[in-house]
């Protein structure tokens, strides 16, 4: 199993932290992982963007140049859309992306994630937040379905994944996150993404 | 910690490669890209966690950070400092010191753009000083350079012993990408043999003592010092070149690139092997002492193309040359500022040395 | 000579377990010679010996582990102080100190004076402050009073273009840190109605040196500026420069105590 990974978005959409759990998930399963964030001025307020690659065999290059899957977070990060694959899987949020569908040898899945982050409801710990912060959540949950990665035990899987970064006091968010986890992979599956597989 | 994968980013993984080589004294100055190795070190000081770790310091400059190295070292300590471009150019004074006066350090240089401030992204082009010395006077560092994070984490340790073996600085040459890049790695066994110290400045002994300079008045003096330098350095070079391979057995073109650059290659040699393009690469792991014998067994293969991937406008290119002293084509590609060559760019320039 | 690599060696004593056996090569009428023999003393008296670490940078210093006989690392100019942080950090139990000239610890080395002071690091600094760069042929140093001719100054030290004399004591003893920060005026000075010569500085100097010794195995930050001469590049007689230093020097750069943490206990 290999796959190359373009995750795109803005500051403050938790583009980085979605990449790094991403990796993480395939580093508890044993596979080889490397994460590169971007460089430069970008990172600031501006674009972010980070490349995942995730392998059973040790990896070569960690530069993404055609991704298996893009997730674009914002609708400057369409721009990468032409290194996508011919057969990739572009992942958009649709909250914020309304124009996705610009290829057809692409398999496009449009994800109103802050939509969705917003109306999971409250949870006990973080009672009175505003929920749509988990977006980058929704959208890992629609990444890891997109890419048959979300069998029975999903939950306790992303689980672990969270409860090694998210540490100390936000710990509290983690019920959040897997919810937004779910609920990204259970769209995508109503979607038919996996039936088109 | 010892044995399971961890997923850490280049520099955290150099700083805790550090720790568990039993580092004991880190002094260093911040500065991006690689200010995450003092970062992690100081949150790891004064922890219990690594009990050999005595000493944390953010110095006020890097001259009194290597400075300090050198204090460290002179009496045994394992000492490191890191730094970027900028701030290597500023404890070349130290290095220059350690190397005359016989200390091991260890000195980690995540290589950024440049010359001047430059800027934060990759570049390799603090390869000419680093392997020539980089200071006054004529003397060399080990120069060690690693392509993953689970090499980050490794080379500490074998810079250690590198430098206690040989009494001698080293140096990591990383560059800013491979400090940023997170994946996985498993920290390696690190073996517990502690080094020869019986040199080190730690008191007299009856009308014994340590004197630990550089300085030879007398020109006959300062003369058998420098040959004795460069007879251990001729030592290091028969010993202690590293070097890795790739599909290079029967490669009609070699490419010779190390760090982030070896990486792309390895992409390149896959994706034109694919093709049944012979192509290899050659990864030189010890910048200094350049490889030489591996250029020597592939010129004895029958190699006659070498390219050679940079991000400079081409140095090690030239210790390549020297290597192969005209016996083959060496051909240059280089990606400055901070930029990154792409797959398709080296498999077209090697592949137009295939012909 | 010093042998190369800091091998383990063997010295020929001198008149103390802490003295070589080699003559030095200061000049007559120079203070180096008393403050090693004041430094040798000390340690002697002290006990210190298997525990000190003599850090020499640049200046008439440097040779100075040629006549201490103790363990010793060189400086790059100016880091003395900084080599013996790290030494100290990384060995606590051993007691550093340092032979500094005026332009070794106020001109090229003053940042890492300054942060040594700042820190408070445990560790002695005995400065030399003879008004010019002895060792390199009496160029301006920080401490050149105005008017004074030097090999760089030839008209005489220039207020408008240089600035005036840096006060290296005052300057450690603003920072809160330091325990002990003492000046001694250490030139024999010619009595005014004898042929005598007063050589209270050197009696000042010892009780001095081994206070900024115990200062050190207390924890402290020492601080011992000794006003010197150099007869030599002051291009005067030996007489002359006792003179010149007692004239110029000594209202430049008055004696005190400017700290003292860890009182003397006895003098």
């Amino acid at each position: 199993m290999k796959a190359e990974v373009i995750v795109a978005g803005h500051g403050g959409q938790g583009v980085l932290e979605l990449a790094n759990w991403l990796a993480y998930f395939h580093l508890r399963r044993g596979r080889h992982v490397a994460y590169t964030p971007s460089y430069g001025p970008e990172t600031r307020g501006g674009k972010v963007k980070c490349y995942v690659v995730v392998s059973d065999e040790t990896i070569d290059s960690p530069i993404v140049e055609a991704p298996d899957l893009l997730i674009v977070m914002n609708i400057p990060s369409m721009d990468y859309l032409p290194l996508l694959k011919p057969g990739g899987n572009l992942l958009v949020n649709s909250s914020l992306v309304k124009d996705a569908r610009r290829r057809t040898d692409v398999t496009v899945t449009e994800i109103p994630a802050v939509e969705i982050a917003a109306g999971l409801g409250e949870f006990g710990p973080t009672k009175g937040t505003d929920t749509s912060i988990a977006a980058n959540s929704v959208m890992l949950g629609a990444a890891l379905a997109t890419t048959h990665e979300a069998p029975e035990h999903l939950a306790e899987e992303v689980e672990e994944v969270f409860r090694h970064f998210l540490t100390g006091r936000k710990s509290a968010f983690i019920p959040l996150n897997l919810h937004a986890v779910e609920a990204g992979a259970a769209f995508v599956a109503r979607a038919g993404v996996l039936a088109a597989a | 910690m010892s044995g399971d994968r961890e997923f850490l980013k280049g520099n955290e993984a150099l700083a805790y490669g550090a720790l568990h080589a039993g580092l004991n004294a880190f002094y260093g100055y911040p500065i991006t890209p690689s200010s995450e190795i003092p970062e992690t070190l100081a949150t790891e000081f004064g922890q219990g966690n690594f009990p050999e770790f005595r000493s944390f310091l953010q110095a006020a400059s890097e001259l009194e950070a290597i400075n300090m190295v050198n204090g460290s070292a002179a009496t045994g300590a394992k000492t490191m400092t890191a730094t970027s471009g900028p701030g290597f150019s500023l404890k070349q004074e130290g290095i220059s010191y350690a190397a005359g006066i016989g200390l091991p350090i260890l000195v980690v240089n995540v290589n950024r753009a440049g010359p001047g401030l430059g800027n934060l992204g990759p570049e390799q082009s603090d390869y000419f000083q680093a392997t020539r010395g980089g200071g006054h006077g004529g003397y060399r560092a080990i120069v060690l350079a690693p392509d993953s994070v689970q090499e980050m984490a490794a080379f500490p340790s074998l810079g250690f012993s590198l430098a206690f073996r040989y009494r001698t600085p080293v140096v990591i040459l990383a560059d800013a990408f491979l400090g940023q890049l997170k994946e996985d790695l498993v920290f390696p066994e690190v073996s517990t043999s502690s080094f020869d110290t019986s040199w080190a400045a730690t008191g007299a002994r009856g009308n014994q003592r340590h004197v630990l300079a550089s300085l030879h008045l007398e020109l006959d003096d300062q003369s058998l010092a420098t040959h004795k330098l460069h007879a251990k350095y001729a030592e290091i070079a028969r010993q202690e070149q590293r070097y890795e391979e790739l599909e290079s057995d029967d490669a009609r073109v070699v490419i010779v690139a190390y760090g982030i650059c070896a990486r792309l290659a390895r992409r390149a040699v896959r994706s034109l092997r694919a093709r049944s393009v012979p192509v290899g690469l050659f990864r030189p792991i010890t910048l200094s002492p350049f490889p030489n014998q591996g250029i020597e067994k592939l010129i004895g293969q029958g190699v006659r193309n070498f390219l050679v991937v940079e991000l400079n406008m081409g140095q090690m290119v030239q210790d390549v040359r020297l290597a192969v002293n005209g016996r083959a084509q060496v051909s240059s590609l280089g990606q400055v500022g901070g930029l990154i060559p792409g797959t398709e760019e080296l498999v077209r320039a090697a592949e137009a040395m295939v012909g | 000579m010093i042998e190369n690599e800091g091998t383990l060696y063997e010295t020929k004593l001198g008149p103390l377990p802490t003295l070589t056996s080699k003559p030095t090569h200061y000049c007559a009428g120079c203070e180096h010679g008393t403050l090693t023999h004041l430094i040798a003393s000390a340690l002697q008296d002290l006990g210190v010996r298997e525990r000190a670490v003599l850090v020499n940078s640049v200046g008439c210093s440097v040779l100075a582990p040629d006549y201490l006989n103790v363990d010793a690392v060189e400086a790059p100019h100016g880091r003395a102080p900084a080599v013996m942080a790290g030494i100290k950090r990384a060995r606590p139990d051993l007691l550093v100190f340092s032979i500094q000239g005026d332009g070794d610890a106020a001109s090229i080395g003053l940042l890492e004076l300054m942060y040594a002071a700042n820190r408070g690091d445990p560790m002695t600094i005995f400065l030399v402050n003879n008004a010019t760069y002895g060792m390199t042929g009496g160029q301006m140093a920080p401490t050149t009073p105005i008017g004074m001719v030097t090999t760089t100054t030839p008209r005489g030290r220039d207020l408008a273009l240089t600035g005036p004399p840096i006060d290296a004591s005052k300057l450690v003893a603003s920072f809160e840190r330091p325990a002990y920060v003492r000046r001694v005026f250490l030139p024999v000075t010619p009595t005014p109605s004898t042929e005598f010569f007063n050589a209270r500085g050197a009696l000042e100097g010892a009780l001095a040196v081994r206070h900024a010794f115990e200062v050190q195995e207390r924890g402290g930050f020492a601080f011992v500026e000794f006003v010197s001469t150099c007869s030599v590049n002051w291009k005067m007689s030996v007489l002359d420069s006792k003179r010149y230093a007692a004239q110029v020097l000594a209202p430049l750069f008055p004696e005190g105590v400017l700290r003292d943490r860890f009182h003397m206990e006895s003098a």
